[in-house]
């Protein structure tokens, strides 16, 4: 659906996308990663022909940015990070303008438009003028302009930007679900939203991409150890032999005054060591009343990612 | 429905909404419905050898009022949607720019000649009240309206060209109020200490609006400020469009 070669964008004295190349296959939901100012919004805005690449081509379901902008934006839903909506027009009002913009014709518009806001929970504020809106709402009216002409292909440039956690969930599930029908592009700094809903992340940092694929397989990369929670009551010299389980690499015990202790185990981050301690604790007879891992997450993987100044060789792997 | 009439409606619909169309509207016909008044009694008292029509839109407070009309028209054109960001939804819609140009530009014309009207309703009206019917010629009522409507489509393309330039309203119509004004004066040069029936004195005299008034306002139709306006509203609207796509490539 989308492949970009070497897509550049200088500024002056800056460079803000460098030399990037991806390629996002129809029906994926890929999250696009990356700290403030990594080149995210930039990128999107080449790819939906708001700015032209300085170097570099992309072309989006086969059309080229450049030569054939206009059947690119024909296919795109794009939301802009601040979502622009004209606050001296109500919600539906606004909603057909934009349909009959993208070239649907007047009966298919209202049909249209009824779908957007049905899909979006918006048809109770169809009257409401938008500059009275909340910011979720704000949010959902700019998810059904970008989704009211059925586009092939949704960008949408932070879309839980601003939003309670209420509203976080409500939009990752509607994410979710728009996947099966359409290919989506997200770009996002927050984490959690990448890893429920996104099977490939692309990790961008100052204009170059560091890493491209799935969630598991970045944090499965990290070179960082695991660790695993035990809070257990045994006699004080029983914790050597928690050092003794394979795939465990080093004890940390700590008294909770209580009688209890709590361990963490720093282990070999692909394996999970938490039966081993299970069967060691049955045989050797002590109370165990946490037993948990302490998977590495996301962050870590993206943190440890970003933490090499030094631009790598992005990694591709499609899964 | 083509993207060229539907944003050209929108425009047209929220000029008409905002309360300041209708201000402007009704200043603007007071302006001048107080000097149509003042013109005819002048007229009475002595007589003179121009017509009412020419002796109305050749006078001061006219063309103070009626300059100051385009800044306030234009200003938001394309500055508002850039500053309330919405000009990135505009332009990632599939639409070309030049549509988006002329539909913003026809808008502003459309609302214009709305403004213009009841100003020009004075004729007819003032034949009705007086039953004066050869107080003027109806040549020169077209000639004039014709007039207006050129100059009033020029100095809107200066002003679609300097809201296109800023993202701040207010500076796009100090730029518009400024270069409207550059021109209107740049017309009495020829007056000034210049010797008349110089090449100088000539050339300004082509591009003088007072002169292209005094001429249409007769009713004569003289090709000359027909070619003129026109050309230099082309040509500033392609500026506009140019301005607007070099933003994709600039800093």
């Amino acid at each position: 659906m989308i492949e970009a070669r070497h897509l550049t964008k200088r500024y002056a004295g800056r460079t803000a996308v460098d030399r990037i190349s991806f390629e996002v296959g129809k029906g994926e939901i890929v999250g696009f990663l990356g700290p403030n100012g990594a080149g995210k919004s930039t990128t999107l805005r080449v790819l939906t022909c708001f700015l032209s690449a300085t170097e570099g081509t992309a072309t989006v379901a086969g059309y080229d940015i450049y030569e054939d902008s206009l059947e690119v934006r024909r296919r795109i839903g794009y939301m802009p990070e601040n979502v622009p909506l004209y606050p001296d027009m109500r919600v539906g009002e606004y909603l057909r303008f934009r349909a009959h913009l993208k070239g649907l014709g007047y009966r298919e518009c209202r049909a249209a438009v009824a779908e957007a806001m049905d899909t979006c929970s918006l048809t109770a504020v169809e009257r409401k003028m938008i500059a009275t809106l909340s910011k979720g709402y704000r949010q959902r009216v700019g998810l059904a302009d970008a989704l009211v002409h059925k586009p092939d292909l949704l960008i949408l440039d932070e879309p839980t930007n601003g939003l309670d956690p209420g509203q976080i969930r409500q939009s990752r599930h509607l994410i979710r679900e728009l996947g099966e029908r359409h290919t989506i592009l997200i770009s996002t700094h927050i984490l959690s939203e990448v890893e429920m809903t996104c099977g490939r992340v692309i990790i961008i940092d100052r204009g170059r991409i560091k890493a491209s694929d799935s969630p598991r397989n970045l944090i499965c990369r990290l070179r960082r150890p695991g660790s695993v929670l035990l809070e257990a009551k045994m006699p004080a010299t029983a914790a050597a032999k928690l050092a003794s389980i394979v795939g465990v690499k080093d004890v940390n015990p700590t008294e909770d005054g209580d009688g209890w202790t709590s361990f963490v185990l720093t282990t070999d981050p692909q394996m999970d060591v938490r039966e081993a301690v299970h069967e060691l604790a049955i045989a050797e007879n002590w109370k165990i009343r946490e037993l948990s891992s302490r998977t590495a997450s996301l962050e870590d993987a993206f943190v440890d990612l970003l933490k090499d100044g030094a631009p790598s060789d992005p990694v591709e792997s499609k899964t | 429905m083509r993207p060229f009439s539907i944003l050209f409606l929108k425009e047209l619909r929220s000029f008409f909404l905002s309360p300041m169309a209708y201000v402007i509207m009704a200043l603007f016909t007071f302006l001048n419905g107080w000097l149509f008044v003042s013109m005819v009694r002048a007229m009475q008292l002595q007589a003179s050898p121009r017509s009412l029509v020419h002796n109305l839109f050749a006078s001061g407070w006219f063309w103070m009022g009626f300059l100051i009309l385009f800044p306030l028209l234009t200003m938001r054109l394309f500055a508002d949607e850039r500053k309330m960001g919405t000009i990135e939804g505009l332009l990632t819609a599939p639409v070309r720019t030049a549509e988006v140009v002329l539909a913003k530009y026809g808008a502003a014309v459309a609302v214009y000649l709305v403004l213009l009207l009841p100003v020009f309703a004075f004729f007819p009206l003032f034949r009705l009240v007086t039953g004066e019917a050869m107080a003027f010629q109806n040549g020169a009522v077209w000639g004039s309206l014709l007039g207006l409507f050129l100059i009033g489509a020029f100095h809107v393309s200066i002003g679609t060209l300097a809201s296109a330039l800023t993202a701040n309203p207010l500076i796009a119509a100090m730029l518009t109020f400024v270069f409207v004004m550059l021109h209107y004066f740049l017309g009495f040069l020829q007056n000034f200490g210049m010797v008349t029936g110089s090449v100088w004195s000539e050339g300004m005299s082509y591009v003088s609006t007072t002169e292209h008034m005094n001429v249409l306002a007769e009713g004569l139709i003289d090709s000359r400020p027909i070619v003129y306006y026109v050309s230099f509203s082309v040509l500033l609207l392609s500026l506009t469009h140019h301005v607007l796509e070099s933003r994709k490539w600039r800093a």
